[in-house]
């Protein structure tokens, strides 16, 4: 599946949130938006998700129209899309399991699937206890279940490392490989690009609603025309899992 | 309905029956029904004009403020938690998104009602009980109007103690202003008001044609009559066209406000 954006402009009055984007998005990568806060990243997930329509301008999947002037993205295409929204934080009087229920419910997902994904989350124990209770992290672990809940063909993330303690990056870091593995699409906007560099196929740097570069962090390192530095030795998160790992 | 939208349906129902204020305000509900039903049994002979009425001049006042407040949220609460994305990101028009949460929250508003009236019914003799058991769906068509507005107060507003603030406005003004504010204008003007003008303003307000019309029903006109008070009911087409306008109007608003929200300019 390939996305693409074509002359992309969304405007709220006289704020211009995305100036003429085009970019390409390709399945078997991770995408990642980057840039300050208001450059356009939530806008340009927003449009993917049919949450936004282009002022002018239109996205493509594969070829095919999907999010054109004044038009939001149809539900056939919603229906591929898995989306976790930034610092998600569910309804206080709903239990974990009564969450990712409603949502299983909504997209034809069996039980079996709900209790599968809540193992996995780590959140078996946690399952029957109400969301108010919850730490930051562990909604923002729920919100990842919600995302991956029906293996969807596109997964949107805005923001999706906020909050999440080492053992719910190691999740999101398996949820990157397995997608990128099977040749579907990751599409995340984050801050955070010392955590995500690694991971990332693909970063797009926006400001003010413009596009100002396109790369693998490789090749954005050398149109920067900065000195390079090498690193010896593993990252601490590798060190931190393999310390986990030898204490299993 | 499609799929997600009875999923919202049902998800709407199971989170408000875990919900503190539904919860308080179900047994309060209760409470007050049953006391004016024991009431109205220990009166004997005057049960019959003291526990329908009674029960109407209470749900008047507490309904509509149930409704209100059990609508403000539906759609701001999911705005501030961050979750209306994710809702309207499912494959689902936003219109059935709103008109899920709508119905949701009248099944879980209507089981309140039940409940109340249905427990208060069992001081109650046969023949008060089919009265008090008759006012279930009237009731809850005054709670359905309301409950309409409360959800185009979520859709318009962008934080939750805003809309909670115009919901508790908006009671205060229909519930106690309105009666207030046409008793001021027969004042000022002097009686030059005509009955049909009276009669009209009245039945424009739910709770005002909710009121006069249960009223007339359970008392009688000539009873109301002999009380000094002249009701004159809007027929039943006109009835039914101010319930159904006070219904669908603001929830027709409310999804087109929702249909256009992330449109750009």
């Amino acid at each position: 599946m390939k996305i693409t954006t074509d002359s992309l402009v969304v405007e709220y009055g006289k704020l211009r949130a995305l100036d003429c984007v085009s970019l390409p998005i390709h399945s078997g990568e991770v995408t990642v938006l980057t840039g300050p806060n208001g450059a356009g990243k939530s806008t340009l997930l927003g449009v993917l998700l049919g949450l936004i329509a282009p002022t002018q301008g239109e996205v493509r999947v594969d070829e095919r129209l999907i999010a054109a002037q004044g038009h939001f993205a149809p539900v056939w295409f919603r229906r591929q899309i898995g989306f976790l929204p930034e610092a998600v934080a569910f309804s206080e009087n709903m239990t974990g399991r009564q969450v990712l229920s409603f949502f299983a419910r909504a997209r034809a997902v069996s039980k079996s699937r709900v209790e599968y994904v809540l193992g996995w989350l780590g959140l078996e124990n946690a399952a029957s206890r109400r969301v108010g209770t919850y730490s930051r992290g562990m909604r923002q672990r729920l919100g990842l279940g919600v995302a991956v809940l029906t293996e969807p063909d596109v997964l949107i993330m805005d923001e999706p490392t906020g909050g999440l303690d080492q053992q719910g990056l190691s999740l999101l870091w398996e949820v990157f490989a397995e997608w990128t593995h099977a040749g579907r699409t990751v599409i995340i906007s984050s801050h955070e690009l010392s955590l995500i560099e690694r991971r990332a196929s693909k970063i797009h740097i926006f400001t003010a609603g413009e596009l100002r570069a396109s790369g693998t962090p490789t090749q954005l390192r050398v149109q920067s025309g900065l000195p390079m530095e090498m690193r010896v030795g593993p990252g601490l998160d590798e060190v931190y899992e393999a310390i986990l790992r030898e204490k299993r | 309905m499609t799929r997600v939208a009875f999923a919202i349906v049902l998800h709407e129902l199971q989170e408000r029956s875990r919900d503190r204020w539904v919860l308080v305000v179900t047994g309060l509900f209760t409470l007050l029904a049953t006391g004016i039903s024991a009431y109205g049994v220990a009166t004997e002979d005057y049960s019959a004009i003291v526990t329908g009425p009674s029960l109407v001049t209470m749900a008047t006042f507490l309904v509509p403020l149930v409704a209100l407040v059990l609508g403000h949220e539906a759609i701001v609460g999911e705005r501030e938690r961050h979750t209306l994305g994710l809702l309207l990101s499912l494959p689902v028009h936003r219109s059935e998104v709103l008109l899920a949460k709508y119905t949701g929250r009248l099944l879980a508003l209507g089981l309140s009602l039940a409940l109340g009236l249905g427990l208060s019914c069992l001081f109650l003799g046969p023949g008060q009980r089919q009265v008090v058991l008759g006012l279930i769906s009237p009731t809850l068509l005054l709670g359905a109007a309301f409950l309409s507005v409360g959800v185009w107060i979520s859709t318009a507003c962008t934080r939750t103690a805003t809309a909670a603030c115009i919901a508790l406005a908006t009671w205060f003004l229909l519930v106690f202003i309105y009666d207030l504010a046409l008793l001021a204008s027969l004042v000022a003007t002097d009686g030059a008001l005509s009955q049909d003008t009276i009669t009209w303003a009245v039945s424009l307000n739910p709770a005002g044609l909710y009121r006069m019309t249960l009223m007339a029903e359970l008392i009688g006109v000539s009873s109301l009559q002999e009380l000094g008070l002249t009701v004159a009911l809007p027929g039943t087409i006109k009835s039914v066209a101010i319930w159904v306008g006070w219904v669908t109007i603001p929830l027709a608003a409310g999804s087109y406000q929702l249909s256009r929200e992330g449109s750009g300019r």
